[in-house]
């Protein structure tokens, strides 16, 4: 008796979780794996779940940060609004998810995600493991020290202590390019400002953009003079092989290019954190036509 | 998505040191909790007046705050107090003060689970209070304790990849270096998890054998 009942129940259970199993494609809230089945449309999921979901950075201003009301903002950020915009008829249809440097292509790679819009330095390394879209800002990379530091060449640093955030393009370069040195890495940029703050490295090389931007505001450090690498394209991102995803987001970048939009958001966001004789086009690329 | 074992390969020398870290933290921070523990557990026994107080703040303090928010006070907040403790250190500091509250408490309940009647039967034929202690209530406790203390150090030793937040450089962020300059996700989490699994499941193991070795010469089986 007692056995039937269980069986019943169990049989039951298991037939729900096989209905549950069968509704999983249509679930809001996930990203269909992009290019599983190439006969559905990818741009047509996003319609069908009517959001688009956009990994940003929340702690990297003035690219992507939460504003005093809680809203997340910033030139990447809004990007992504016009985006959704212009797929959905809705600035408000994008559910942005915080992500790190080092979880950006991870997110993408599980589906968590349909664009990463968080400041990512196009390389040949990741250039293999997503799908870059045209750029939308151009950058290298630097190293800010404290004002007193001894620091006055990158090569100073070779018997002292770097400062980096996990992921991030002076992470690899540094890694690939001077293995010896030593590096201390954190998950955030936010961290890593601290640890420089409370001595715990002699520098903190990250993209200058940052590191112009932070030192504006924060005196007593100074940025080296010397790049770490060449300048570099950044440009938002998609699963590898999502090609459908990422002529659509270049055909945006483009339309967006007529309006002059990304120096609409360079005026409101970036102008006032570089200093004043910073030309806006040594900063961002304009429809995406720049290719480094 | 293929799956790279010659570059899983590549990196397993930088695993096995970052292996050498986390039992190192671990394993320092066991014995600094237990000894942290074993005064604790004797001033609550011996219900030493003020201590006593103090160890039940503590206790409470370091079993409700989260080890991470610990960590990263003593990191990241102290030096501003002018106190610059290193990552490892701050490590070591941090999962003391959380394991010594746990253990405290398993060691207390252990001396406290000691049957009364042991204790005055050891009275009635004689013993000092310090021969009681060593004879009749500690060989008994840390018998009744060893379960929980055991499940302690295990949990310990797992706590151990929280550190990685302070540029620790143990098996989590290891892995996440990795992630992060390669991009090679699936290959590292299930080295990372290989590793836990071998890491962790034999020390469970060894450690109920060793229990039960234990109580079956207290007891018998």
């Amino acid at each position: 008796m007692k056995t039937a009942k269980t069986s019943k129940l169990l049989l039951s259970l298991f037939s729900l979780a096989l209905l549950a199993g069968c509704n999983k494609a249509e679930e809001p809230n996930k990203p269909a794996s992009a290019g599983a089945s190439p006969a559905t449309s990818y741009l047509e999921t996003i319609k069908a779940r009517d959001k688009l979901i956009v990994g940003v950075f929340t702690d990297k201003p003035p690219f992507g940060f939460v504003d005093e009301s809680g809203r997340y903002v910033g030139f990447d950020t809004d990007i992504g609004r016009q985006f959704a915009k212009s797929l959905l008829g809705d600035e408000n249809k994008v559910e942005f998810v915080a992500v790190e440097p080092a979880s950006r292509i991870p997110f993408l790679q599980s589906d968590k995600v349909d664009l990463i819009l968080a400041n990512m330095t196009v390389t040949p390394e990741r250039k293999e493991a997503v799908e870059f879209t045209n750029p939308n800002l151009r950058v290298a990379v630097q190293a800010l020290v404290p004002e007193g530091s001894s620091v006055k060449h990158l090569d100073d640093l070779s018997d002292k202590t770097t400062i980096v955030t996990t992921g991030t393009t002076a992470d690899i370069w540094l890694t690939k390019n001077h293995p010896d040195w030593k590096l201390l890495k954190f998950e955030k940029n936010s961290e890593s400002l601290q640890a420089l703050a409370n001595g715990r490295g002699d520098a903190y090389a990250q993209d200058n953009l940052i590191l112009f931007s932070w030192s504006k505001q924060n005196p007593g450090y100074r940025v080296l003079e010397e790049k770490l690498g060449e300048e570099a394209p950044i440009a938002p991102a998609v699963k590898k092989g999502n090609i459908e995803l990422r002529d659509w987001v270049n055909a945006e970048l483009a339309r967006l290019g007529e309006q002059k939009y990304l120096l609409k958001l360079y005026d409101q966001y970036v102008r006032k954190e570089l200093s004043e004789d910073t030309k806006p086009e040594s900063v961002i690329v304009e429809g995406g036509k720049w290719q480094g | 998505m293929s799956f790279d074992v010659a570059f899983i390969l590549s990196t397993l020398p930088a695993f096995l040191k970052a292996v050498g870290v986390t039992l190192q933290v671990g394993l320092i921070a066991i014995v600094t909790s237990l000894l942290v523990a074993l005064v604790n557990a004797a001033i609550l026994v011996y219900r030493t007046p003020y201590l006593q107080r103090v160890v039940q703040l503590y206790v409470e303090l370091a079993r409700n705050t989260p080890l991470l928010i610990q960590l990263f006070f003593v990191y990241f907040a102290l030096p501003s107090l002018g106190l610059k403790i290193s990552g490892f250190a701050a490590a070591i500091i941090t999962m003391t003060f959380l394991g010594g509250a746990y253990l405290t408490e398993v060691l207390r309940a252990g001396v406290e689970a000691v049957p009364r009647a042991q204790l005055e039967s050891g009275r009635s034929i004689g013993l000092s209070e310090a021969q009681l202690l060593w004879h009749v209530i500690l060989p008994q406790a840390g018998l009744l304790s060893l379960p929980s203390l055991f499940a302690n150090f295990v949990f310990l030793l797992k706590e151990t990849t929280v550190v990685s937040a302070v540029a620790v450089p143990e098996i989590l962020y290891t892995t996440k270096s990795y992630i992060a300059l390669y991009y090679k996700t699936y290959e590292m989490l299930a080295v990372l998890t290989l590793i836990c699994v071998l890491l962790f499941l034999p020390l469970s193991l060894l450690l109920r054998y060793l229990e039960g070795r234990l109580q079956h010469g207290q007891f018998g089986s």
